[in-house]
């Protein structure tokens, strides 16, 4: 394995309940790179995702990213928040309280971006998602696609160094899906980001990823 | 919907009508120039809004981290844990009052606007503890961990977690408020006077009507506000939760989750345990004391039984039309449910009373046992329609449609489809009820006919000239009573979920 790689997922075990969902399992990244993970409902795909993101912490093995080990036997030793993730969920958790300008403001206050600076950072990044005008609206106004939008920018919002994608497209029809996948190309290529996308799309896989990666019970194939 | 109108309605309009009309039948302010002009309205309207703050404070307090455990620990003793904590909502707020006036020992402090609302406190936090329970389990938890992926567990708690569960949370304190304020039985054995206690006195004490339907005027005023505005917060989540949510979940570590055990325990003795082992403490005599009132204990049984079934069986048909309204309309629907609930029980009995005492009324109704049941059925159908519409509007249409499309006609849909699907909440609201009509009071107190007595109209009229042995007997009797069912519910449906 390399160590050379911008994330190392090294023999992870985890188990979610009675069921092993992940059993020695090891994944690389390099940096900019857009990887593809593949398989049936069940396989661990989302487990990986949320244990990059550190909301689930692996019973064995070890994650690293950018250098640093994140995760280790049973603990992790950099919360969530200081990973530098950039998270699109299956149902996208855009609250439902906040207007989508509130939403991306609250991650980039989070991130310590001063008052000034963010109004600049929310157009720019509501421009980026193609959703410049939206910034007012709640989520419950927003069409499916819109929100899709929505959900991205304000995963870009705060600028991460690994994008996790999971499934964020299965609930679209195949236009708005297709026009996604290029909009999610072009960002891809403008900011060179390290992402992993859940997906169960082959069509999606060929256009957007660099490597596709099949899992199958939780334990990765031999390539 | 005629029938809730006149019953459930119509009461508390007479009242508001008659607050502007003198005793030959002309127009005037003259109730109203007497209250304003008098320094003691002013006491009482501080009064009043003081218990009902206070008492929701306290209530709230208790209620909302018990109801973040609830929801988010994981633990297999949690639904045992809730029934614990439930048992206060079982127990009359007057029985509350009665242990707080054994244990503080008839001192000062019994007799106090503190005592009063901490009484009301412990007898209704369940309410703030379900509400808050119903809101940190709605969020779903992707919600909260879009947070954490960029901010501090304690930002994302304040800036997504609260003001998420803040409409249940403040719904919840609101309806506390207006519970409190519209209480008769905890001001009137602790002496408290506020509004519901005054109109009692001006009806049943002074005779003097107009001055009762005045003062009743402010307590509906304050009520109906409150509960307005917790349904304007509350919303559709009121009848309907969200679907297809992932729970959170709280993972201490093992001492801090030992802690917590161990502080919801302590409540649950302090709210539970405590007040029944000083009602144990002061029965006396017990065997003879429940054949000294049998009369009254028989009448609240039949009575309660019989009103429990006579309005859940309306309530059925009230909250499946309700619970299937697709227009505007259900807005206003929630806010008549609502208003009705809220009409405090001294102000609904001096309604009934002006409304259905007069030679016209073919029955006789004043007279008669039946003035009970409708007094229960007054103030209690809001309760079965609500709980019954909740059940209806999670049961989806798409059952009912696929019946009518195999030819089925409404009546056996009905019987066949929509009954089996909503039968937990039936049985459920029966027990609510139940509960209630066991343990009212300030309607009762004044609409049963003389000779007629229900136990807690007789443990009311006892405390004045009795001993107060007789008195913890019956009140114990009125814990026990209101229990039972509920433990055959939970042990009922708990095997019928298990099978």
């Amino acid at each position: 394995m390399s160590t050379d790689a911008f994330v190392r997922v090294i023999n992870i075990r985890k188990q979610l309940g009675d069921r092993v969902v992940l059993n020695d399992f090891s994944l690389e990244l390099n940096k900019g790179e857009f990887v593809a993970l593949l398989g049936r409902s069940g396989s661990g795909k989302t487990t990986i995702l949320r244990l990059l993101a550190g909301l689930e912490t692996p019973d064995a093995g070890e994650i690293w990213i950018a250098g640093s080990l994140v995760s280790k036997d049973g603990r992790n030793y950099v919360p969530p928040r200081l990973r530098g993730i950039g998270f699109v969920f299956q149902d996208l958790a855009l609250w439902p309280h906040m207007t989508i300008h509130q939403s991306v403001d609250f991650v980039l206050a989070a991130s310590s971006i001063p008052k000034l600076e963010r109004g600049k950072r929310i157009n720019d990044v509501l421009t980026t998602a193609r959703i410049p005008d939206l910034g007012q609206r709640y989520p419950h106004q927003l069409s499916g696609g819109e929100r899709q939008r929505a959900a991205l920018a304000r995963a870009l919002a705060p600028a991460p160094r690994v994008l996790l994608l999971d499934e964020p497209m299965s609930s679209l029809d195949a236009d708005l899906k297709s026009e996604l996948v290029s909009e999610l190309q072009t960002l891809h290529r403008t900011f060179a980001l390290t992402t992993m996308y859940v997906t169960h799309d082959v069509a999606e896989i060929s256009r957007l990823a660099d490597r596709a990666i099949q899992m199958s019970s939780g334990v990765l194939p031999p390539r | 919907m005629t029938l809730f109108g006149v019953v459930c309605l119509l009461p508390a309009v007479y009242m508001l009508v008659e607050s502007f009309v003198a005793s030959d039948g002309t127009l005037t302010l003259v109730n109203y120039t007497r209250l304003l002009s008098e320094a003691r309205q002013r006491e009482l309207l501080l009064n009043t809004i003081t218990l009902g703050v206070a008492a929701s404070a306290i209530a709230s307090a208790i209620g909302i981290p018990l109801g973040f455990l609830l929801a988010r620990l994981k633990l297999p003793i949690v639904a045992l844990l809730r029934i614990g904590l439930l048992v206060p909502l079982a127990i009359p707020p007057y029985v509350l009052a009665l242990v707080w006036a054994f244990a503080t020992d008839y001192s000062a402090v019994t007799y106090s606007l503190t005592g009063g609302a901490i009484v009301l406190g412990i007898g209704f936090f369940p309410l703030s503890m379900l509400a808050s329970e119903a809101g940190f389990r709605g969020i779903d938890a992707s919600l909260e961990q879009a947070g954490l992926v960029i901010a501090t567990p304690r930002r994302v708690f304040f800036s997504i977690t609260l003001p998420l569960v803040w409409p249940f949370v403040s719904a919840a304190g609101l309806l506390v408020f207006a519970l409190s304020v519209a209480e008769f039985g905890v001001p009137g054995l602790l002496r408290i006077r506020v509004f519901t206690t005054e109109v009692f006195t001006a009806f049943a004490a002074l005779y003097d009507f107009g001055r009762a339907t005045a003062l009743a005027v402010p307590l509906l005023v304050i009520t109906l506000i409150a509960a307005m505005i917790a349904r304007w917060i509350a919303g559709e989540r009121l009848l309907a939760t969200s679907a297809g949510w992932r729970p959170a979940v709280w993972c201490p570590h093992t001492v801090l989750k030992a802690a917590v055990i161990l502080w919801v325990l302590a409540v649950i003795a302090v709210v539970t345990a405590v007040p029944i082992a000083v009602l144990i403490a002061n029965a006396k005599h017990v065997i003879a004391n429940i054949i000294l009132s049998w009369s009254a204990i028989r009448t609240s049984i039949v009575l309660s039984t019989l009103g429990a079934t006579c309005i859940v069986m309306v309530g059925v048909v009230l909250g499946y039309g309700r619970g299937r309204m697709r227009s505007r309309a259900h807005i206003l629907a929630d806010l008549f449910l609502i208003a009705a609930f809220a009409v405090p029980s001294t102000v609904m009995g001096v309604g009934m009373i002006g409304l259905w005492n007069r030679p016209a009324i073919p029955i006789e109704l004043y007279a008669s046992r039946l003035a009970i049941l409708m007094a229960y059925m007054a103030r209690f159908l809001p309760v079965a329609v609500l709980i019954i519409a909740a059940s209806v509007r999670q049961t989806p249409r798409a059952l009912e449609e696929a019946a009518e499309i195999s030819g089925a006609p409404w009546a056996r849909t009905f019987a066949r489809i929509v009954i089996p699907q909503i039968r937990p909440s039936i049985v459920g609201a029966w027990i609510a009820v139940f509960i209630f009509t066991f343990g009212e009071l300030g309607t009762t107190l004044l609409v049963t006919p003389p000779g007629e007595s229900t136990l807690p109209v007789r443990v009311y009229t006892l405390i004045a000239n009795s001993h107060e042995g007789e008195i913890a007997t019956l009140a114990l009797l009125q814990v026990v009573a209101t229990v039972i069912p509920i433990c055959i519910f939970v042990l009922g449906f708990g095997r019928v979920k298990d099978a």
